[in-house]
């Protein structure tokens, strides 16, 4: 799992952004040896990791690199947490992909096929089997499907005891104005508010603040996604085995064709019953906003499927809204890897909702590609080249 | 002409005091308030049948001035309603609590009265049934007219504490003592401060005289070390300021720290940015200054309101004028009250001290949590700590885990009680089924 | 007529109209309220709607019993009982 890959002596890499990425990248080259600097805007956590759903998972995915990215990243957190690592903060799961009426069902069923294909474990279950497993469920679904294995982590207590446990030292409200760069044009270090920070090794994981260090406009953009928690319901969450998934979504997706949603807000379902008793329910996809805050209609929105699904939910009271500003990239898929013509320059950013699964995956396969080590997860679908072919040395 | 509307948020003496005046001025006022019944906390008001609770010959006169000036046109009351704050597209949402129901308005401004909250230091034992705030029985007494069964212990720092006894002798039901950290007839110097302010003084002058004709054990320089519970009964441990240790048995334990603005979780002072709101604060939760500086502040905080909607800037000379004498008021009553000796800091009480009552989490917990190479700030504390997360929403921890922190991190930056809080919506639990319910009106 | 009452964990707890469920349970002795659905003891604390200490079940919900007007044959139950308790 980590790395025997030993980093030259001394070598002195910067990595800008302490999100659950950047924290990752920085934990695996510590781990390996490296002289680890880690600068972040605000603090660990602040932006879209700490305002993500948690989910460490593949129910929704069709089969391709995101797929294959997020089955190597589920295998990541379980590794993790038997070695301790993320002990007691990984916890695995169903993933309940719930049907209503018979448009759902049918889309349902191909995406049962689907994850069966590439080896997931999968189990249909009938309406009434679905009644005894999960009582709290309304009797309206007309049957579902369990993705067996699938995990939740929480995003800021996971980026937490990897600070804690590689011995890393944040360096907070520090902002980055530019990048160094030599006189061949290869990055050399870091411009701060605070002075310069000199690193052989730059590494990129600050989310939309990622744009304007490394000069991408156009390819990145903001997402919002809304959430909320509900109050401790120790009674309906006996009757909930896992997170319920709403196949709504997957007929959405499956009627855009693979295209980008028209709506400007899009609305998802997800409820997960968490650790503490608690709920944890999504949300929103939302293009063009700017105000990481909910809004009532939103929240309204959500919590009325919410409960059309979970009708105990209604007896609950809401404890905190909120939304995160995910950042996305302008072809769907995250941007991983070495900045061409730039140096030792790297970035890892744009996952938007799949944060939290591929987080420590995409750490540690940045850390192996910066010590020369060919990691198993082939980095090659989410170059950066694809945007930037040269134009940043100039 | 259309007419500006204003929500005011809380019906004590601030809120009461700002409708008012904003009516007057010609505006649309909805005035929200949590109780079943308009008074704040001062001004409380009994049940049906029940004598109202003695507030001086002052306080009735202001109670009717209150409300008289309430009876005009364009005030719309609405009891057993919460505000939650404001949202993402500025609208303020209010929790209809008899209704079920979740509504939206679109004000052009909001007066934020919502008072003060006590301040309650952890100690072993503080998060016990049986102990209370001691502003939480001063409520139950002034709504109901009785005082609670069995033996009574106040304890803490200020003047509420001597004010609430006094009450207790009043209606011949006295605590069994008063244990109070500061030694305030030691200090007859900084009491002459209080000469300037003949209101206070006299009242306060009227309870000590009451405690001393009572026979009132009255613990002076000494605090409440721990509360234990032993069968029904609680063991509440006194240390004095000579270091001696004394056990009592009572039946409730009434603390009390002082007082800070209501404010977590409402929005901040502002001048309303397009689509949103003039957001103007009043009385308490702006600043602690009591009952007669927040109908003051009341009228101060319309006056500012109907003032910056007509775009002008509203500094009111007077007001501020009479506020610095309150202000006045307030330190001096600081001074003479002031802790004998520095209290614990809360980092170095007992490891199983509950900082956070609703997630349970304690001094241990924190000090667990701040150790290592890396600090983190408030908002990780918060979150990777569940500190301030749970139901209350940090109203009663936040600040006491701000300050431990920067007491167990003095290499760090110190974090901060908002940290903690943030203010976010809803600024109190909201029912599911009640935002469900939800509409929103037209965008204004 | 006889005092209304609420029905406090099954039990009748006397109140006066215009009351809130705190206060009558205050009068009636009743100190410890019982448990959160996060385990942690209620009692009557704040008076104020803040603290969140006071919790009881009204139905299917949890609600503050120092907000919260007691009603005749009003069923409240502890915090920590399932909505079941509370019909």
């Amino acid at each position: 799992m980590v790395s025997d890959v030993v980093a030259p002596p001394e070598l002195r890499v910067a990595v800008v952004g302490a999100g659950i990425v950047g924290v990752s990248t920085a934990w695996f080259l510590r781990r390996a040896g490296a002289d680890v600097r880690l600068v972040e805007a605000r603090a660990p956590a602040s932006a879209a990791t700490g305002s993500a759903d948690g989910a460490v998972s593949v129910a929704s995915k069709r089969p391709g690199a995101m797929m294959n990215a997020a089955l190597a990243g589920l295998r990541l957190y379980r590794e993790l947490a038997e070695a301790g690592i993320l002990d007691g903060l990984f916890t695995t799961r169903s993933t309940f992909l719930v049907a209503v009426g018979e448009a759902e069902a049918a889309v349902l069923d191909a995406q049962a096929e689907r994850l069966a294909s590439v080896g997931v474990e999968i189990e249909r279950l009938s309406a009434a089997r679905l009644r005894t497993i999960a009582p709290a469920l309304s009797g309206d679904t007309a049957g579902a499907v369990e993705v067996r294995g699938e995990g939740h982590a929480i995003g800021y207590d996971i980026t937490r005891r990897l600070i804690r446990t590689g011995g890393l030292k944040v360096d907070r409200d520090l902002v980055v104005r530019s990048l160094r760069r030599g006189s061949d044009g290869r990055v050399v270090g870091l411009d701060t508010d605070r002075g310069p920070i000199a690193a052989d090794v730059v590494v990129v994981a600050a989310g939309g603040g990622s744009s304007a260090l490394l000069g991408l406009d156009g390819v990145l953009r903001a997402r919002r996604g809304q959430l909320l928690v509900t109050e401790r319901g120790p009674g309906l969450s006996a009757g909930l085995p896992g997170a319920i998934m709403s196949a709504r979504y997957l007929l959405a997706k499956a009627n855009a064709n693979g295209a980008e949603p028209v709506s400007s807000r899009g609305y998802g379902l997800v409820i997960d019953p968490l650790r503490t008793g608690q709920f944890l329910v999504g949300g929103t996809r939302e293009n063009d906003a700017d105000r990481a805050v909910a809004d009532l209609e939103a929240i309204a929105h959500v919590l009325a499927d919410a409960v059309a699904l979970v009708p105990g939910l209604a007896g609950l009271r809401l404890l905190r809204t909120f939304a995160g500003l995910r950042t996305a990239v302008r072809d769907g898929l995250p941007l991983v890897g070495r900045i061409p013509g730039a140096g030792d320059l790297w970035v890892a950013t744009g996952f938007e909702g799949d944060g939290i699964c591929l987080g420590p995956l995409m750490g540690r396969a940045v850390a192996d590609a910066i010590l020369g080590r060919h990691g198993d997860l082939d980095l090659a679908p989410f170059d950066p080249a694809r945007f930037v072919s040269g134009r940043i040395a100039a | 002409m259309t007419v500006a509307s204003v929500l005011v948020v809380g019906g004590g003496p601030a809120g009461l005091a700002a409708a008012a005046r904003l009516a007057e001025s010609g505006v649309a006022v909805d005035l929200v308030e949590l109780r079943p019944a308009l008074g704040g906390a001062f001004h409380r008001r009994p049940i049906d049948g029940v004598a109202p609770w003695p507030v001086g010959r002052e306080g009735a006169k202001r109670w009717a001035r209150l409300t008289d000036d309430l009876r005009r046109p364009r005030i719309r009351i609405r009891l057993r309603t919460a505000f939650l704050g404001l949202d993402g597209s500025g609208a303020a949402l209010l929790d209809d609590l008899a209704a079920g129901r979740v509504e939206a308005l679109r004000p052009d401004a909001i007066v934020v009265a919502t008072g003060a909250v006590e301040r309650v230091r952890p100690r072993p034992g503080w998060e016990l049934p049986g102990v209370s705030t001691a502003g939480g029985l001063q409520m139950a007494m002034k709504e109901t007219g009785r005082i609670p069964e069995g033996r009574i212990l106040l304890a803490g720092n200020g003047p509420l504490l001597v004010a609430l006894a006094g009450q207790m002798i009043a209606a011949d039901r006295p605590p069994v003592a008063l244990v109070e950290a500061g030694d305030p007839i030691r200090h007859p110097i900084a009491g002459l401060g209080l000469l300037a302010h003949p209101r206070p003084l006299l009242e306060a002058s009227g309870h000590v005289l009451r405690i001393f004709a009572g026979r009132l054990p009255w613990r002076r320089a000494t605090t409440v070390e721990r509360i234990e519970a032993v069968g029904t009964a609680l063991a509440v441990t006194l240390r004095d300021r000579a270091g001696r240790a004394e056990t009592i048995e009572v039946d409730r334990v009434a603390l009390h720290d002082g007082l800070l603005s209501n404010d977590h979780g409402l929005p901040e002072v502002d001048d309303g940015a397009p689509g949103r709101p003039i957001v103007a604060r009043a009385g308490d939760c702006r600043e602690v200054l009591g009952v007669a500086a927040a109908e003051i502040d009341g009228h101060r905080a319309a006056e500012e309101v109907v003032a910056r909607l007509a775009g002008a800037p509203g500094a009111d000379a007077a007001a501020a004028r009479r506020l610095a004498h309150e202000r006045h008021a307030q330190q001096v009553l600081a001074r003479v009250f002031a802790p004998a000796r520095l209290p614990v800091p809360v980092e170095r009480l007992p490891r199983e001290t509950v900082l956070c009552r609703c997630e349970g989490r304690t001094v241990g917990d924190l000090v667990d949590l701040v150790d290592g190479a890396d600090a983190p700030g408030g908002r990780e504390i918060k979150l990777s700590g569940r500190f301030a997360m749970g139901l209350c929403q940090g109203r009663f921890c936040a600040h006491w885990v701000a300050e431990a922190a920067a007491g167990l991190r003095p290499d760090a930056p110190a974090p901060l009680s908002g940290d903690l809080t943030g203010r976010r919506w809803p600024a109190r639990p909201v029912s599911v089924a009640a935002v469900v319910a939800s509409a929103l009106p037209p965008e204004r | 007529m006889s005092a209304p009452t609420i029905l406090w964990n099954g039990r009748p707890v006397p109140f006066r109209p215009g009351e809130s469920i705190g206060t009558a349970l205050g009068a009636a002795g009743v100190v410890a309220f019982g448990h959160d659905p996060a385990g942690r003891a209620t009692r009557w604390f704040c008076g104020v709607g803040a603290c969140q200490s006071c919790l009881v079940r009204v139905g299917d919900r949890l609600v503050e019993a120092c907000l919260t007007p007691a009603s005749d044959g009003l069923v409240v139950v502890s915090a920590d009982r399932e909505p079941e308790a509370a019909r």
